[in-house]
């Protein structure tokens, strides 16, 4: 094979190697469950309407803006201008009797965030705004 | 081409491929963690208001954002939620004089700074405000309001974002609500 061949095989091979799906832009490569799993937590101490209050005060708490609430779909999210702008979606669902699960995404600027730890930061604040709504604390 | 750079090249695109690959921004480490200052920021952030009615404390917050000149932008009535922002001037007289002076000194100088025309145009302004029934005081309401802002140049770029903390802002809206209560219980 020649070096030209060669070289045209390489160019192929970058170009269709590509990151994965065929719009990254709008569908991610990501695995939707493992997503699911690191963005989410269960909780049994609060019902709903005071997990999604204790949710609304960890926005606060982290220096966001309320850019929607519904308490009937469970959903609020919020907007964060801090050197970069980072938006996250928030939903609160019952899930039985005694168990509502949180789940939690963020997006800085053009970027998805994927990275566990930045989520675990998201629920020790949670876990804090759970705590003094259970015991009574604006 | 050589026979040596013909077998390193494979090499070199590889090289090339792992270090663009999907590479990401990086995410800043404390992205979602509280600051030290947190407790302190809440505090100046809520106060509590001996009110007869949610549907009271939620209009009379309402007339002091339109008292401020704010749209409301989404309202949750069960979650007390209200958001508002507006739109203002950041285009001061001095900083205009500053520019022009600045421009002409480029000028003298042989360079072009275009600062005049790269200048402050206006904040747009961001509230949220919570207004629930208290949960360490019966009969009462807390208010919780946190304030952002981004500055926008003349060439329609932001220059700066900004959470705003500090404790004299929030006193003077808390301010304006509390008139706006004293208004709607006394003269409406």
């Amino acid at each position: 094979m020649n070096t030209f061949r060669r070289m045209m095989l390489c160019c192929f091979a970058l170009i269709s190697s590509g990151c994965g799906t065929t719009n990254p832009d709008i569908v991610p490569d990501n695995s939707q469950l493992a997503v699911r799993q690191l963005q989410t937590r269960h909780y049994d101490t609060l019902d709903t309407k005071l997990t999604m209050r204790s949710v609304v005060a960890t926005l606060q708490d982290l220096g966001f803006i309320i850019d929607v609430a519904d308490p009937d779909l469970g959903l609020v999210t919020g907007t964060r201008l801090h050197d970069y702008t980072m938006r996250m979606t928030v939903t609160v669902a019952q899930k039985s009797d005694d168990r509502v699960s949180v789940r939690a995404n963020a997006r800085i600027n053009e970027t998805g965030i994927s990275d566990p730890r930045t989520y675990q930061d998201f629920f020790v604040v949670l876990d804090k705004a759970m705590f003094l709504t259970l015991n009574q604390v604006d | 081409m050589n026979t040596v750079s013909a077998r390193l090249l494979p090499v070199a695109i590889f090289a090339l491929l792992a270090s663009s690959g999907c590479a990401t921004n990086k995410i800043p480490d404390d992205a979602l963690r509280l600051t030290e200052s947190s407790l302190e920021v809440r505090a100046i952030q809520t106060r509590r208001f001996a009110v007869k009615s949610h549907v009271d404390i939620m209009n009379a917050t309402i007339s002091a954002l339109q008292d401020m000149e704010y749209n409301i932008d989404a309202l949750d009535k069960s979650l007390g939620v209200i958001t508002a922002s507006k739109v203002s001037d950041a285009d001061s007289p001095s900083d205009k004089t500053g520019r022009i002076m600045l421009d002409l000194l480029c000028g003298v100088g042989g360079t072009s700074c275009n600062s005049y025309a790269t200048r402050d145009d206006k904040y747009a302004v961001s509230m949220t405000m919570v207004v629930l029934p208290s949960l360490e005081a019966k009969g009462e309401y807390m208010t919780r309001i946190t304030l952002q802002r981004a500055l926008i140049s003349k060439a329609g770029t932001i220059t700066n974002l900004q959470r705003i903390d500090d404790a004299g802002t929030y006193s003077e809206i808390f301010a304006r609500l509390s008139k706006s209560l004293f208004l709607k219980e006394n003269l409406e």
